[in-house]
């Protein structure tokens, strides 16, 4: 019954050896064997052992190359060195010096760090203020974004426990180090996951990025030295300081230590969160972990790293998950969406997808990025729509390419990705859609064509669900469908029950 | 000046008891998830269940955890219980909490086809 035997026990705990067995659980590991909102639970568990420790037995110097031999790299999306972030915030000379959480989880279908500050918020209290001994800040903010109502409640909750124990506030454990933080809650921008956007957010300015250098650890949040990470980042310092450097990089591959957490999503069996030690295939975590597809369908691509990742296809599926494979396979690691796309799906109208979420969420400071993807997305509307024109698809590269180069912010420099990588690898299937007019996956409404079969027993219930009236038929005899009445809305397709309506797209030329 | 890491293992010390003070150690322990994706897929009644219907019984805890990852099984409900292997059941509705007092917490029966494999 001792909590404590059950740490990195998911397999037994939960049963689920398939998808347990294969994972390494150490920003999890305690998502689902605590209850958050205890912190007895936590304390009981193990926790704040990091930060007695270092208060007790480590300088600040020792704790920054800790860090820094650990080989960990920012699990927010671009996986730069954390340590090198460390020391560099640690050397600045300064009265006052700040750490930050990066909690605004915008990609979509990533949902891994509000799991993580529900399920175990004070990891996040705990290794903020080990950042804060070792970079010599006083004090702290948590940037939430308020979509998380139950994620703001648990996070706020632990930090006021945490000051009752002591373990925030003055004089932590007795010692000398005093430290204290706060959560600002984000209002539901995208771009302010931008580390500079973020603390213009913070500060009260609107968010939008700053041009960089100055990097935040020489000038940051209100122009202090200010080390800036992101939830999974710091949910993983504790566990680094008990077990030490070695021991988190003997975890993974070359230059991608330790372990990284997926929101595997879309087309899979489990879905569900997932963290694995780095170097592991994309096959195996689809496969094994993942459960492969559902349904019986045929796998057709995964899409890493939400909206600024790309597409990858079957024949990468042996690709390591790491950030340099990953980045040279065409995606990038990112924050850990995994999105996995069968092959009902069009790639077209996925990038369609993605690009009308960093549209929409383009904070309009610099003109590539702003007037750049709206063209973007205006080629890909067309395409869609069966108005594709001859050289769309050049045109969608050139300026994505450009795009990519000329942004100021890590959203416009990877908004293009999807479309990029998507023409990369299903160039064929673009076009289809610009040349013959035609989507394989039955996905584009305008590309579609409804006929009616010789199943039709006259029912006439497709003719009352038309609202064109483009339905013509006597009630027990066969209909037909007008195709050039028809708005190509799939009711008729829906209301019939005999499958006497045939949905297809054929290429324009066989017409 | 007494050292952090002493200071911690009293406040460890004093955890430990204000747990056992509330029961943590009890002989059966049970644990619903309530996350907001466990919270999505039903949780919250499933909890009021157990703590409904067992307010009255003692050597029993029942506590709230986050999220274990398993979105497609939730909600899930985990029993622990003294000497014996941890159960997991999956899609917990509140139907399936008071067959799984009835016959696992009360009679000792796992219900094997809600278990999570």
């Amino acid at each position: 019954m001792e909590k404590q035997l059950f740490t990195d026990k998911f397999s037994y705990v939960f049963g689920d050896q398939k998808f347990f067995k294969k994972q390494k659980r150490i920003a999890l590991k305690n998502c689902g064997l605590i209850d958050p909102e205890n912190i007895d639970d936590y304390i009981y568990a193990g926790g704040y052992t990091a930060l007695a420790k270092v208060l007790t037995e480590m300088t600040p110097e020792d704790v920054v190359k800790t860090v820094k031999d650990s080989g960990l790299r920012g699990r927010g999306g671009a996986g730069f060195p954390t340590g090198i972030k460390w020391e560099a915030t640690a050397k600045q000379q300064n009265d006052e010096k700040f750490v930050v959480c990066n909690a605004d989880e915008g990609d979509p279908g990533a949902f891994m760090d509000r799991s993580i500050i529900e399920g175990d918020p004070h990891s996040i209290v705990e290794g903020m203020a080990i950042g804060a001994y070792a970079v010599g800040a006083s004090k702290g903010v948590v940037y939430l974004r308020a979509e998380y109502p139950l994620a703001i409640k648990r996070l706020q909750k632990a930090i006021e426990d945490a000051r009752k124990e002591n373990l925030l506030g003055n004089n932590i454990l007795e010692s000398n180090f005093s430290f204290d933080m706060e959560i600002r809650l984000g209002a539901g921008a995208f771009v302010c996951g931008e580390e500079t956007a973020l603390m213009n957010s913070i500060e009260g300015k609107r968010g939008m990025p700053r041009t960089r250098p100055p990097f935040p650890a020489v000038s940051g949040l209100f122009a202090k030295p200010t080390l800036l990470n992101n939830v999974e980042t710091w949910a993983n310092i504790s566990s680094i300081i008990i077990n030490g450097a070695e021991w988190f990089s003997s975890i993974g591959v070359d230059k991608s230590k330790g372990t990284k957490v997926f929101a595997l999503a879309g087309k899979i069996t489990n879905t569900g969160l997932a963290e694995i030690p780095m170097g592991m295939t994309l096959r195996e975590i689809i496969y094994e972990v993942g459960g492969g597809i559902p349904n019986g369908k045929k796998f057709k691509a995964v899409q890493t790293g939400g909206p600024s990742g790309g597409c990858l296809t079957e024949s990468m599926l042996d690709t390591k998950i790491d950030y340099e494979s990953l980045t040279k396979a065409g995606s990038i690691m990112g924050s850990g969406g995994m999105i996995i796309i069968d092959e009902t799906a069009c790639m077209v109208n996925i990038a369609k997808f993605f690009l009308e979420f960093t549209q929409s969420e383009s904070c309009g400071k610099c003109v590539p990025c702003r007037e750049g993807i709206k063209r973007m997305l205006e080629i890909l509307t067309r395409i869609t729509d069966g108005e594709g024109k001859t050289g769309d698809i050049e045109k969608l590269e050139e300026l994505g390419n450009m795009i990519k180069k000329a942004s100021l912010c890590g959203l416009g420099q990877s908004a293009p990705n999807p479309v990029l990588s998507t023409i990369k690898n299903f160039r064929q299937e673009y076009e289809e859609h610009v040349e013959q007019k035609m989507c394989r996956s039955l996905v584009c409404e305008k590309l579609l064509t409804y006929t009616i079969n010789d199943k039709c027993i006259g029912c006439s219930a497709c003719r009352r669900a038309c609202p064109a009236g483009a339905i013509a038929g006597l009630p027990k005899e066969p209909h037909t469908i007008h195709q050039e009445l028809c708005i190509k809305c799939g009711k008729c397709y829906r209301s019939c029950k005999f499958h006497a309506i045939d949905k297809t797209s054929v290429a324009k030329e066989q017409k | 000046m007494s050292k952090p890491l002493s200071v911690l293992e009293e406040k460890r010390k004093e955890a430990k008891s204000r747990l056992e003070k509330n029961g943590y150690f009890s002989d059966t322990k049970i644990y619903v998830g309530m996350a907001t994706c466990e919270i999505a897929a039903g949780s919250v009644p499933v909890m009021e269940v157990f703590q409904n219907e067992l307010k009255n019984e003692k050597n029993i805890y029942i506590s709230q955890k986050g999220c274990a990852g398993r979105c497609n099984l939730e909600p899930t409900v985990e029993i622990y219980q003294k000497d014996k292997e941890p159960v997991k059941y999956i899609q917990v509705t509140p139907e399936k909490a008071r067959e799984i007092i009835k016959k696992h917490i009360k009679s000792g029966k796992i219900i094997t086809e809600w278990v999570g494999k």
